[in-house]
């Protein structure tokens, strides 16, 4: 596929995303933002996990830094909702370092369990702290009010921001993934020891890596917590950091569309599946298996391998 | 106040011995395969399943039940392997990770279709239904049998893997695969074997948790499956001795936790699986080049 | 399969289409047959229900749906709601709020249901209500037993769409410390789940409880998380207080867990006193069967002895010849819950949600549980179950309520305005 290919595919997806919010019903539009979330969330992770190698299951915790941080900030300070969000991902971010701080110092299946712990404990800080978190009933009653005096409180208005946020995210992981920066994430992931030899602290690249992710999930979380009007517990919890991995790896890890696909068809699949079963875990768990048994690479990963003779001959070109 | 502690000493070992019945199977794979296997949980669940189902059918004899039960879901941990796993060794960890992520689902939502949704109850073991009095508080019997049990099983595997031909070769084939290989072991059917194996004790802890729990439950290997993680880690991912010391102490911390600090129950097990993690990631007994 | 019976219902609908533009000729005409049938309301009447049916409490899930079932099938079968059908779609509620969220979405927006139904979490619940106001459409909680739901929720803040019907954490709490009060126990302690269900429900029977007896001392508290399984720790911080009197909102299966393991350390031995407000739950008592001891108060949100009626008699007797089973709690508020329904939508002579929320308020409903009022103010179904102490009984393969206590609900439900002792009983005649 040429450039102009691919410019134009996320032109037509942009114009549909527009239409969408235009013309939807009010489901189809609850959705659309649904998949924008969870592809804000999944897009920063692939950063660690995809470019970095690093695979993390604390990222939930940082899901939840975000929604606790825009929820307590809505219902005890502002309810402006520009510095709601802003607050949400900086205190994910400062979760993010804090985490990070301890969790880049190993890496592999060891980074994966630790982070797994510091992940747990946040979890257990929400669940415990009830006087602040509201414990497993969560966070209630977070109100949209207007944005720079613009209202949100519809779902058709609240759309349009989440789908600049989704835009805004896309637009700077993009470019962070071709940044010098994120050359240097690629160099860790192929072999730590040589660009460590070449002079780069590689644990500070890692950290970096880290909480830039962290902050992508805080901005997912945050969203969140405005589109349900609650922030709850169980966005803290390991579960719910096995999401952005499964997103990442059934769209395919090595590509940026990746997360972007892999959101659409999590979001998707498990609505159809739901109206034909009630037993969704079974067809969900064999669709799994089928998607990793048959395009091991995910499915963006196995689409660009059949359609990749073409392109073949310019490496690293598309997507 | 001694029987207090006394008694939440019995209840933190046979709590720890229980998980370590769980955890010995998923750090033996871990171990050799370098798999860590979700799934695991799912074998404890279906093990518990199986062997109640066959409890009722055999008039209700527990012990024949623990023997046959556990080697239908060999079975199925043979299909697993055999057909899926195997495929994805050479690819990235997360991948294995989400395929036993994938049976995970899919048996939960078996056991449903197959056992009902509801939970069920389990009648308790003939002989070992009463309790001891330990210093003027009853304790139950069958939770000494588990306290008995699990220390013979660490020994039973020890010698397994110290003493025997089979042992030999599992353990050169987890320090070096290509070497195992190269010396003519069919590194293919091992991993099978080990896997198979690790798959029957998590279905024995499943058999024995059907009079511990007292319940069986679609989803129930969720909850042990995070225990049996934390205690691998803590051991050293691979260490079987390390795992059996880190239940003992995750056992005791709960039972203790949860008397004396019970604020503080989740918390205080993952602090302590971070520190281990940070200081010492190979766990206890491992060397400092353990994979 | 509900889901089944839906997509060829759809799969009818298109084929009717094509149908009546083929017939509008003639039918126009002359209107005979089905054209002249007189529906009072239009089309089937949806209801989108939800429970938790993944996991280990998917078992609720299955006796929610026998409910509704029932009462769908009943229902359809003597003509529907006003003449038109009813239709029941499910969908697994996780026990995560997003899901709940997205569920009901779902419902109303995308599958079009009139009404919704369901919940078991008080935290999905709590979630739910800013979004039913935003849907538009009414919702009968049948589970979900958080106070601040009708408190807060409704009352305070003017949440129309909520209803509930199953009784709320004051039959846990307030009732039990009515109960407790005859009791000779003046040291109390609890084993609980820890999370806001757990906390509500031990301070509200304490307080309670303290009003009605003074001097009475509550000496320990054990606070089991979600999904424990050993209770073996908790059962000794227990023993060690010396209490006369156990205290236990424990539910479903870590019930089953905690009361097998109490029995083994020979708890019931040492505390003569021990109340479970949601023992008598049906998963509860044929799980333990006979290993649950005598002389045991427990209680729930209905329990099938209560009302010695003939219609809840009759009703066990259908319910237990179709399901081989007997009712379950949320069987019965499932299965009123879809009879609430019908009643207002006959009583409002239409399906739409406003006319349907003014007649459920203050709506006076006959039921399996016997009579309930559903309170203007709060949107609190108020009805009475009782409490009653285990008792083996040769009909049943498990315990039963031997002796009972009933209060009446008005006595211990909190009371609008929800603010000051005033609100909270014991209340002055």
């Amino acid at each position: 596929m040429s450039r102009a290919g691919v410019y134009l595919i996320y032109g037509l997806a942009a114009l549909a995303l527009v239409a969408i919010g235009l013309f939807a019903g009010r489901f189809v539009l609850y959705l659309t933002m649904r998949v924008m979330l969870l592809a804000i969330f999944a897009l920063g992770y692939n950063l660690l996990l995809g470019r970095t190698g690093l695979l993390s299951f604390g990222h939930g915790a940082l899901y939840a830094a975000g929604a606790y941080g825009l929820g307590l900030f809505n219902l005890h300070v502002s309810h402006d909702p520009l510095l709601g969000l802003l607050v949400g991902v900086a205190f994910a971010a400062l979760i993010a370092l804090i985490i990070g701080f301890f969790c880049v110092r190993q890496t592999e299946i060891y980074f994966a369990m630790l982070t797994l712990a510091f992940g747990m404990m946040f979890f257990s800080l929400i669940w415990n702290l009830r006087e602040v978190t509201g414990g497993d009933d969560g966070l209630i009653g977070i109100s949209r009010a207007p944005l720079l005096g613009l209202p949100i409180g519809r779902d058709y208005q609240f759309y349009f921001l989440v789908l600049a946020c989704f835009a805004l995210a896309v637009w700077v992981i993009h470019r962070i993934r071709g940044s010098a920066f994120g050359l240097v994430l690629a160099g860790i992931r192929e072999n730590h020891q040589r660009t460590s030899f070449a002079g780069i602290p590689v644990k500070n690249y890692r950290l970096a890596a880290f909480v830039v992710s962290g902050a992508f999930a805080g901005l997912a979380g945050s969203l969140a917590t405005l589109l349900e009007s609650n922030a709850n517990p169980f966005s803290a919890h390991w579960s719910h950091s096995a999401e952005p991995v499964l997103v990442s790896l059934m769209g395919g890890l090595q590509t940026f569309s990746g997360p972007l696909v892999g959101s659409v068809i999590f979001v998707v699949l498990r609505e159809v599946i739901e109206r034909f079963t009630e037993n969704w875990m079974l067809w969900f768990g064999v669709i799994l298996l089928a998607i990793i048994m048959g395009l091991r690479g995910g499915v963006m990963g196995g689409l660009e391998k059949r359609l990749g003779r073409a392109r073949a001959a310019r490496p690293g070109g598309a997507s | 106040m001694l029987e207090s502690f006394v008694h939440v000493c019995l209840a933190g070992l046979s709590k720890g011995m229980f998980i370590w019945l769980v955890a010995s199977g998923l750090t033996l794979i871990f171990g050799v395969l370098g798999v860590l296997n979700f799934a695991h949980g799912s074998f404890y669940m279906l093990g518990a399943y199986f062997c109640f189902s066959l409890l009722s059918h055999l008039g209700h004899n527990f012990w024949l039940g623990l023997i046959l039960g556990p080697l239908f879901v060999c079975l199925v941990g043979y299909v697993v392997e055999r057909y899926f796993l195997r495929y994805v060794y050479h690819i990235d960890l997360p991948y294995q990770l989400l395929l036993t992520f994938a049976f995970v689902l899919i048996f939960d939502d078996l056991v449903k279709v197959v056992w009902g949704a509801g939970s069920i109850g389990s009648p308790s073991v003939a002989g070992l239904s009463g309790s001891v009095r330990i210093l003027g508080r009853l304790f139950p019997s069958y939770s000494l049998f588990i306290i008995l049990v699990g220390p013979l099983v660490a020994l039973g595997l020890w010698g397994l893997l110290e003493k025997t031909w089979a042992g030999r070769i599992i353990r050169a084939a987890s320090s070096d695969r290509e070497m195992a290989s190269a010396l003519g072991v069919r590194v293919p059917a091992l991993f099978t074997a080990v896997f198979v194996f690790g798959t029957w004790l998590g279905a024995v802890g499943g058999g024995l948790a059907v009079p511990y729990v007292g319940l069986l439950t679609p989803g129930m290997g969720e909850s042990i499956i995070i225990d049996a993680f934390v205690v691998a880690v803590i051991g050293g991912l691979g260490s079987l001795k390390g795992a059996f010391l880190g239940a003992l102490i995750i056992g005791l911390l709960s039972s203790f936790g949860t008397r004396f600090l019970p604020t503080f129950d989740m918390f205080l097990t993952f602090i302590l699986m971070a520190i281990v993690l940070l200081w010492r990631p190979q766990g206890f007994f491992g060397e400092e080049a353990a994979r | 399969m509900a889901k089944k019976k839906m997509t060829r219902r759809d799969f009818f609908k298109a084929g009717l289409l094509t149908g009546a533009g083929a017939c509008l000729g003639a039918g126009v005409l002359k209107p005979t047959g089905l054209w002249a049938a007189p529906a009072k309301v239009k089309g089937p009447v949806k209801i989108g229900y939800q429970a938790i049916m993944s996991g280990t409490l998917a078992g609720y899930g299955e006796f929610h749906k026998m409910g509704v079932d029932m009462a769908v099938d009943e229902i359809n079968k003597k003509g529907g709601i006003a003449g038109a059908k009813v239709v029941v779609e499910y969908r697994d509620s996780t026990l995560k709020a997003p899901e709940a969220i997205k569920n009901a979405r779902y419902f109303v927006d995308s599958w079009g249901a009139d009404f919704l139904g369901g919940v078991d979490s008080s935290g999905q619940a709590l979630a739910l209500a800013p979004v039913m106001k935003q849907l538009g459409k009414p919702i009968i909680i049948t589970h979900a037993a958080t106070e601040k739901l009708n408190e807060i929720e409704v009352f305070q803040k003017g949440i129309k769409e909520v209803f509930r019907i199953s009784s709320p954490t004051y039959q846990d709490g307030n009732a039990a410390a009515f109960v407790a009060k005859d009791l000779p126990a003046m040291k109390w302690a609890t084993i609980s789940p820890k999370y806001e269900y757990g906390y509500t429900c031990w301070s509200m029977f304490k307080n309670t409880l303290a009003k009605l007896k003074p001097g009475v001392q509550f000496v320990a508290e054990s606070w089991a998380p979600f999904g424990t399984t050993d209770f073996r720790a908790h059962i000794n911080t227990i023993l060690d207080a010396k209490p006369d009197g156990l205290y236990s909102v424990e539910w479903a299966g870590e019930l089953i867990s905690m009361m097998k393991q109490a029995g083994q350390a020979g708890l019931f031995n040492k505390i003569k006193h021990v109340m479970l407000p949601v023992g008598a739950a049906m998963d509860v008592l044929e799980g333990l069967g006979k290993e649950m001891p005598d002389n045991i108060w427990i209680s729930g949100r209905y329990f099938f002895q209560y009302p010695k009626d003939k219609r809840n008699t009759a009703w066990v007797a259908s319910f237990v010849k179709r399901w081989k089973h007997y009712p379950a709690y949320v069987s019965e508020t499932g299965y009123s819950s879809i009879y609430a329904f019908k009643q207002a939508v006959e009583a409002a002579g239409s399906k739409d949600a406003k006319k349907v929320i003014a007649a459920l308020e203050g709506m006076k409903m006959q039921s399996p549980a016997g009579e309930r009022v559903f309170r203007k103010q709060d949107h609190q179904a108020v009805y009475t179950v009782p409490w009653g102490l285990t008792a083996a009984d040769p009909k049943y393969p498990f315990k039963v309520m031997g002796k009972m206590v009933v209060i009446p609900a008005q006595d211990f439900f909190n009371r609008p305005p929800f603010k000051g002792p005033e609100s909270m009983p014991p209340f002055k005649k």
